[in-house]
């Protein structure tokens, strides 16, 4: 088990009170459903590591398999604690593959779960990142002063065309994030593949934090701009 | 042990399917008829006709009459004000309750009038395992069909349907998904499906991905406002205008925007549109095969039909745009397309759909059985624990709360795989507050307002604490039906919450109980009757297909050349006179001038079989000759 787990590793069959792994869907006593009490998170769920680059089709076959073991339907005749069993495994897996899936939001999830939670969708639409600080600080010169410039009556073509040339350089930055999640997201990786110590994997987290919020901000300054151009 | 059945609960038709070891098969009447129109008809003795029998009522009793009450499940007045004027039978209710259809002295909810339905297929199934001579033929149980866009209240009153008909309902399943389950079963699919299924009264695009027997849903849309009926509506404007008629837009309302149902005195002219009505579905028919036919007295051809239809063909390519982005899917990804509904059969549906996904759409099974097909499928995968396939399906919208200012917080975003969950915290507003009100809404839209509403919830029981103290945890809960239910709990104090539930547009468990059909009289049960009904189905097909070679472009020719002087004018005699007897009750007589009809026909029948093969054989078409 690696250094950083602390989370309990057994769970209690309701059936039979035999205890099973948590990361177990089945008893191994009596090999019923388990009720879902003490759980793994989405990745140790889905018999993932706990990685950012995850093969679809791998994920894709998981959520299948799984799905064809506690699917609702294969549980119609069995009694009413089985049935509640496959419900809630069945919706947590469900969860899981929608969060996984995404690679953006599988990032979240993982801050979530190594307890660097980025904050709501409030906190990094408020706060300038520093990072960001010049560039924000500019467009929204240029953005007064086109607002302005509307004001005043000046044709739709020549405001949305200064506009867009506004949006150039937000845009650039939009990429240059999404190609630095990429490499802290193989940072990661490999820091879990050389089962690297707490401090280093924290450093990845951070850097991997930081670069998500920017992106988030980035994204709603992008769609602000968005509305405006097709006001 | 009892037995269960797929149900497929359309707009315009129903049917119901099974399996018996192996593929599903539809279960069908004496004469061969799988259909059983959606409609029913209720006299002031309280005698209750469905299917065929009622569908001929419209021409004689139409204010006693109902159909396409699909329309209205799980809908309030306000959301029908606008077609309610296309209806014979009056349509009512509190504002922000559910719907009441009066027919004559009577009103109905659209799921008790669902049920009778639901019961017809019930009856005709159980005859049927009595008939193969199954000694428990009982069918108690059921897998009912809904268009996947469906929202929770129309998912909830069809399932309160099955209740009334006295059906326990095993799954509700979602109709595109159930013909893929369908289709599924020839071959060994791997690949992308999209299923494009315009009915008569709804339309939904599913885009799935089938690999190892899982058929996973991946987007779904739809519209379930639009269909074949808004087809018929146009025509009958159409008709209209050319006789001078006042025209829908015209002609005064029939939505009674009061307390209840009011006694309103019959329009003079109901009948005579029920007439024209059903001209239009046979001109609509015709011209999916013929390049003309005949309505009322004027020829009318397909280019005529294909412009005044075209808005409505293209108002079903927005949802399938929008069902591929949200699969992250080009339209050339997709492996095969399905075609479901009856309406699929218009020529212009079919080439609006190939030019979109660019590739021929697949047809073979029947557009009106595939559906049936795929729910008796589902059903036996529940009860015989069956694991060579497994339906994934999504919800088709996001599921919110009102937050503040009236904006919708969404907790289970649209196509989200199903069952699924999603939760929320809250807190209170003023110290020693204990409830919380909580409205939940279904819907893509910003404002609340703007969404479905599902229910209203009031939170109780919360400990007095200082406000903003109570953390209240809420849990949405979608199961595999695509219904919802709600559980609380506070957290601080690990208390469960009572939660009252009241469905926006929903029947409550009480009045589901006193809805339960079994006080009315059993008319289709009555053995006499069936076979009166199935008489005159057969005497019907005959008729039409008579009319229809007298209408055949090439038949004035056919006359001149083939036929005897004086037998188109026996012909017509005959079916006169089998217009005439239909009117009545008696099946001897009905049978009698079938068979006349049939003997006298019969050379006409195999004239124009040898012109088709003999125009096959020649390599042309057979207008051409």
């Amino acid at each position: 088990m690696s250094p950083h787990t602390t989370s309990p590793t057994l769970q209690v069959c309701r059936s039979c009170g035999a205890g099973a792994p948590v990361d177990a869907h089945f008893c191994p006593q009596c090999s019923k459903i388990l009720s879902l009490g003490r759980h793994g998170d989405y990745f140790a769920f889905m018999g993932l590591p706990r990685k950012l680059k995850i093969d679809s089709r791998l994920l894709e076959e998981r959520f299948r398999g799984l799905s064809r073991q506690f699917h609702p339907d294969y549980f119609y005749n069995a009694d009413p604690g089985e049935r509640r069993a496959s419900l809630e495994r069945s919706s947590y897996l469900n969860d899981a593959y929608r969060t996984l899936r995404n690679p953006i939001s599988r990032i979240e999830y993982l801050l979530k779960v190594e307890g660097l939670a980025p904050g709501g969708p409030e906190q990094a639409s408020k706060q300038v990142p520093p990072a960001l600080l010049e560039e924000v600080f500019a467009l929204n010169e240029e953005l007064d002063e086109i607002r302005a410039e509307r004001a005043s009556g000046a044709a739709a073509e020549t405001w949305k065309a200064r506009l867009e040339r506004a949006r150039a350089p937000i845009d650039a930055k939009r990429a240059d994030h999404e190609s630095q999640l990429d490499k802290l997201s193989e940072q990661w990786d490999a820091a879990v593949d050389a089962n690297k110590g707490a401090d280093e994997r924290r450093a990845v987290l951070t850097a991997l934090r930081d670069r998500f919020l920017e992106r988030n901000y980035i994204n709603n300054l992008l769609g602000g701009i968005e509305r405006e151009l097709s006001a | 042990m009892s037995k269960v059945v797929g149900i497929d609960l359309g707009t315009t038709n129903s049917l119901v399917a099974y399996v018996k070891d192996g593929p599903p098969v539809v279960i069908r009447d004496n004469s061969g008829d799988g259909l059983v129109p959606s409609v029913v008809s209720i006299d002031e003795g309280g005698t209750v006709y469905v299917g065929r029998e009622a569908e001929r009522r419209l021409l004689t009793d139409a204010g006693h009459t109902a159909y396409s009450v699909k329309r209205f499940m799980g809908k309030g007045i306000e959301d029908v004000r606008d077609e309610a004027r296309h209806f014979p039978f009056r349509i009512g209710g509190e504002a922000g309750g559910v719907i009441r259809i009066g027919l004559g002295s009577r009103e109905f909810t659209p799921p008790e009038i669902s049920a009778f339905v639901l019961r017809e297929l019930k009856h005709r199934a159980e005859a049927f395992f009595a008939g193969q001579g199954v000694v428990d033929n009982e069918v108690d149980r059921a897998v009912i069909t809904v268009p996947a866009y469906f929202n929770d209240a129309q998912r909830t009153a069809t399932r309160d349907a099955g209740r009334i008909a006295g059906l326990e309902v095993l799954r509700i399943i979602n109709e595109p998904t159930a013909a893929s389950l369908a289709y599924g079963l020839d071959k060994r699919h791997t690949g992308i499906i999209a299923v494009y299924d315009l009915g008569g009264g709804t339309f939904d695009i599913s885009i799935l991905r089938v690999e190892d027997g899982v058929f996973q849903v991946l987007s779904t849309n739809g519209d379930t406002h639009l269909g074949g009926d808004d087809i018929d509506v146009l025509l009958m404007d159409r008709v209209g205008a050319d006789l001078g008629r006042p025209t829908d837009a015209e002609r005064p309302a029939r939505a009674e925007p009061t307390h209840r149902a009011e006694q309103a005195p019959p329009l003079p002219s109901l009948e005579r549109v029920q007439e024209l009505r059903k001209a239009v579905i046979q001109a609509k028919c015709d011209l999916s095969d013929d390049e003309e036919t005949v309505l009322n007295g004027k020829r009318f051809t397909r280019a005529e039909f294909e412009a005044l239809i075209e808005p409505i063909v293209d108002r079903t390519l927005g949802p399938c745009r929008q069902a591929l982005a949200d699969a992250g899917l080009q339209p050339s990804q997709i492996d095969e397309v399905v075609l479901v509904g009856g309406s699929t059969r218009i020529p212009l549906v079919r080439r609006r759909v190939e030019e979109l996904f660019g590739r021929k759409p697949h047809s073979e099974l029947n557009p009106d059985e595939v559906v049936a097909l795929g729910a008796a499928v589902q059903a036996d995968i529940l009860v015989t624990g069956n694991r060579e396939m497994l339906l994934l399906d999504v919800t088709p919208l996001s599921l919110g709360i009102e937050t503040m200012g009236g904006v919708t917080s969404k907790i289970i975003m649209r196509n989200s795989t199903i069952p699924a969950t999603g939760s929320e915290i809250f807190t209170t507003a003023v110290d020693n507050q204990t409830a919380v009100d909580i409205h939940v809404a279904q819907g893509e839209r910003e404002l609340v307002q703007d969404n479905r509403s599902l229910a209203r919830f009031k939170l109780r029981g919360i400990p007095p604490m200082p406000a903003g103290l109570p953390r209240v945890q809420v849990q949405f809960q979608i199961d595999a039906n695509g219904i919802l239910s709600v559980t609380a709990r506070e957290l601080r104090t690990d208390v469960e919450q009572t939660i009252e539930v009241k469905p926006s547009y929903g029947l409550t468990d009480d009045e589901v109980e006193r809805m339960l059909l079994d006080s009315f009289e059993h008319a289709e049960a009555d053995f006499e009757a069936r076979l009166l009904i199935e008489a005159k189905n057969e005497a019907e097909a005959v008729m039409h297909a008579t009319e229809k070679s007298l209408r055949a472009p090439d038949f004035a020719e056919i006359e001149r050349a083939e036929l005897a002087p004086g037998e188109r004018q026996k012909i017509e005699s005959v079916l006169a006179g089998l217009k005439m007897v239909l009117n009545g009750n008696d099946r001897e007589t009905i049978q009698k001038w079938t068979r006349a009809l049939n003997d006298t026909t019969q050379h006409l029948a195999e004239v124009m079989m040898n012109r088709s093969v003999h125009a096959a054989l020649s390599g042309k078409n057979i207008s051409d000759v």
